[in-house]
């Protein structure tokens, strides 16, 4: 009774085990041991547990062993697939028995199914590798899905729905994002590559949502019984992601390709410089030759500008505002190139300064633009002023002529006297001539200004010089005046032909006309070549001019400085327009009772070279 | 109406001198007439007046655009002169130059009384005389 008990017991037993006797024998086992084990042979008594499980391992054989000859117990976890193909993680719990009396011996064995327990610990894993996320498996053997909780509020599915792995692909958008997922799947099949890809998952209830899949699979035999891994959330972030990198792509076409923006940064502890590559074509580097340090940033920038930089910036990081710069930098090739920059400071918490961000962009162009707009601003001024001075000449000049000429023929018509009559129209003939020479003049001084115009020519200088020497030959020697022309006779001038007689006509009969009456007249004339231009002077040993008094007024219209009776103020006013007509420039130095220097500027002959061919037909043509 | 004692013309042009002396003598204006030729040459003339113990005349007819000194630095120099009577001379401006700036620029002197506009009339010597004496 006892004994049938205790059988009925061990058959109904809720754990899957079994009774072996010393050759591993079956002598008995619960219903459960073969329900759980998937052992479909009805009757399996008397034969052995190795015929049962012929894969059992040589650790656990070792173990049974062990368990026999001292009847201890030792557990030992095993992967198992079951013959109907099931994947079960058994922990064999084994422990020996002995019956003295009957001198029989055996092992109780107890199979206890972890697998449950085992695959909440795979999937742990994975979670503790990313987290926040849900995790899934397929297993295709069952063809069953496990779908964690999170998983499914991902999908937005009931958390009792049924998944398998058609339905799983069916959630992939349609389309690449589908495509994806089966190719992913299908390279875990065949080659249990495992997978982290991004795609488009549509919820059950038809939202669109950006989820990271990792899988892994599970090889037995060379075949993939299971998949499993880890499904995450990753909308949002992939949302911003995506707007980031259109917003960066927008900013790199906008920076890049239409407003030519190259940004830098300078952090300031390690004195470390970044560059984009449209700042290194901004500063006409080559990407690479750059050093990133502050001290190969200093070198490009224009020497003259550059204590300006330096001061500006240091007052920028001091008073912390944002700022602006304008500089200029010297490209590789020597081309000057103007600068515009705009920057911002990040600090740490206690303010100090830690980087400077900032875009820049060249404004050689419009800068270039700013100053030939200043300069034709600065000539229209000039221009107005003179042509406003000009007027007031012009009238007061013939005023003056006019009034004289009004009150004297009022004085003819009252005067009686014969003499005084006489001595009258005398008056009146001076003041009609004095009259003639002023319009003269005046016509004169108009035609510079209006005809600055005429072409200019390539002019010897020394020709030209020896030319007006010649007309003046009697003047010169009637005051004994000596002139040393040193002047190479390779220098050629871009000039106007009457307008550079004049000048050195006027320069010759000023020196004579202002000579002192104390020593012979001495007019030395030399010529260099400097660049493009030629630097003339003209000296003599003169009275000369107290040009602290004079100066502003030297070059003046009727500025006259000399008691002198041919003294006009107006040939250096004629001679000034003229040199400036011409793109020159005249300056004077002077000093009183010993002489005035004369410094032209000439714009020089720039030689073409011609063929030597052609030089020969032009030759040929002046024959 | 009384008569000027003592006047000068500064101007470097000689018809306009002839002209205006030749008023002055018709209207009965002054006594005696000082003429110089520029602001220079004035300065000079009535220094060496002035260094004799003399009395400076008391109407100036000055010009402005002459060669050397013109008729602003003649005022610049002027006022400078060390005579107990200068401050009872009475400068006149003549001049053809209707530049307003320099129209402007007289009101600046208060030693200046006046502008006179080239050619000088009986009328305006008549006013001066009205003025002065």
């Amino acid at each position: 009774m006892a004994s049938h008990h205790f059988n009925f017991l061990f058959k109904e037993s809720i754990y899957p085990m079994a009774i072996v006797d010393h050759e591993m024998r079956f002598l008995n086992h619960s219903k459960l041991w073969l329900e759980e084990l998937d052992i479909n042979e009805p009757d399996i008594i008397g034969k052995s547990f190795y015929d049962i499980f012929p894969d059992t391992p040589q650790e656990i054989k070792k173990i049974h062993g062990e368990c026999l000859k001292q009847t201890i117990k030792k557990h030992k976890i095993q992967k198992i697939v079951t013959s109907e193909g099931r994947l079960k993680y058994i922990d064999w719990q084994v422990k020996g028995w002995k019956e003295e009396e009957r001198g029989l011996s055996g092992l109780l064995i107890v199979a206890e199914d972890i697998t449950m327990a085992k695959r909440n610990e795979e999937l742990l894993l994975s979670v503790q590798q990313v987290a926040k996320i849900g995790g899934w498996e397929f297993d295709f053997v069952a063809n069953k899905a496990y779908l964690s909780d999170i998983t499914k509020e991902i999908h937005e599915l009931p958390l009792d729905y049924e998944m398998d792995l058609d339905k799983g692909l069916r959630f992939y958008k349609k389309g690449e994002h589908r495509q994806k997922m089966e190719k992913a799947i299908n390279e875990a099949l065949t080659h249990g590559t495992p997978w982290d890809i991004e795609t488009i998952l549509i919820t059950a209830n038809g939202h669109e949502r950006w989820v990271r899949s990792i899988g892994e699979c599970e090889i037995v035999d060379n075949k993939c019984i299971r998949i499993y891994g880890t499904f995450q959330n990753i909308d949002q972030k992939k949302r911003i992601e995506l707007h980031n990198e259109e917003i960066s792509e927008r900013l790199t076409i906008a920076t890049t390709d239409a407003a030519n923006i190259g940004i830098w940064e300078y952090h300031i502890n390690d004195e470390h410089v970044i560059w984009d590559d449209n700042l290194h074509r901004i500063y006409g580097v080559t990407k690479g030759r750059f050093k990133g340090t502050i001290e190969a940033w200093k070198a490009i920038i224009h020497p003259e500008d550059y204590m300006r930089c330096h001061t500006e910036l240091t007052s920028t990081i001091a008073d912390k505002k944002n700022r602006t710069m304008e500089f200029r930098i010297i490209w590789p090739n020597g081309e000057i190139r103007h600068i515009r920059t705009e920057f911002t400071i990040s600090r740490y918490e206690n303010g100090k300064p830690s980087r400077l961000l900032g875009a820049t962009w060249d404004i050689t162009e419009s800068k270039t633009t700013e100053l030939q707009l200043k300069d034709l601003l600065k000539i229209t001024n000039e221009q107005n002023e003179s042509l406003m001075n000009f007027a007031h000449i012009v009238s007061h000049n013939l005023r003056s002529h006019s009034s004289n000429l009004s009150m004297l023929t009022g004085f003819l018509l009252n005067e009686t006297s014969d003499n005084e009559k006489i001595n009258l129209i005398k008056m009146l003939n001076d003041a009609s001539s004095s009259l003639n020479e002023t319009v003269t003049h005046l016509s004169e001084v108009v035609h510079v200004k209006t005809n600055s115009e005429e072409k200019t020519k390539k002019i010897n200088l020394q020709k030209a010089l020896k030319k007006v020497e010649n007309n003046i030959t009697a003047l010169l020697q009637e005051k004994e005046a000596v002139c040393n022309m040193r002047i190479d006779e390779s220098i050629y001038i871009e000039a106007i032909p009457a307008y550079l007689d004049s000048i050195l006509l006027n320069l010759f009969t000023n020196s004579i006309k202002y000579s002192s009456p104390k020593r012979k007249p001495v007019i030395t004339i030399e010529a260099e070549e400097k660049e493009n231009r030629v630097i003339f002077t003209f000296a003599d040993n003169g009275l000369g001019i107290d040009l602290d008094k004079h100066g502003k007024k030297l070059f003046g219209m009727y500025k006259t400085f000399h008691n002198h009776k041919d003294s006009k103020g107006i040939g250096l006013f004629i001679t000034k327009n003229q040199i400036e007509a011409m793109n020159g420039k005249i300056e004077v130095e002077s000093a009183v009772d010993k002489g005035t220097t004369f410094r032209l500027r000439f714009q020089k002959t720039i030689e073409k070279e011609y063929p030597k061919t052609n030089e020969k037909n032009k030759e040929y043509l002046h024959y | 109406m009384k008569k000027i004692k003592s006047t000068c013309i500064i101007d470097d042009d000689p018809i306009f001198i002839y002209g205006t002396k030749r008023i002055m003598k018709e209207i009965d204006f002054c006594d005696d007439i000082l003429v110089f030729n520029n602001g220079q040459e004035a300065i000079d003339g009535l220094l060496n007046i002035t260094a004799q113990g003399k009395k400076l005349p008391s109407v100036v007819f000055l010009d402005l655009n002459m060669p050397i000194m013109d008729g602003w630095e003649f005022l610049e120099n002027f006022i400078k002169i060390p005579n107990n009577n200068r401050e009872m001379v009475t400068v006149y401006i003549i001049s053809s130059s209707v530049d307003p700036r320099d129209v402007e620029r007289v009101k600046g002197y208060d030693i200046v009384h006046n502008y006179i506009l080239k050619p000088i009339t009986p009328q305006d010597l008549k006013d001066v005389l009205a003025d002065v004496a």
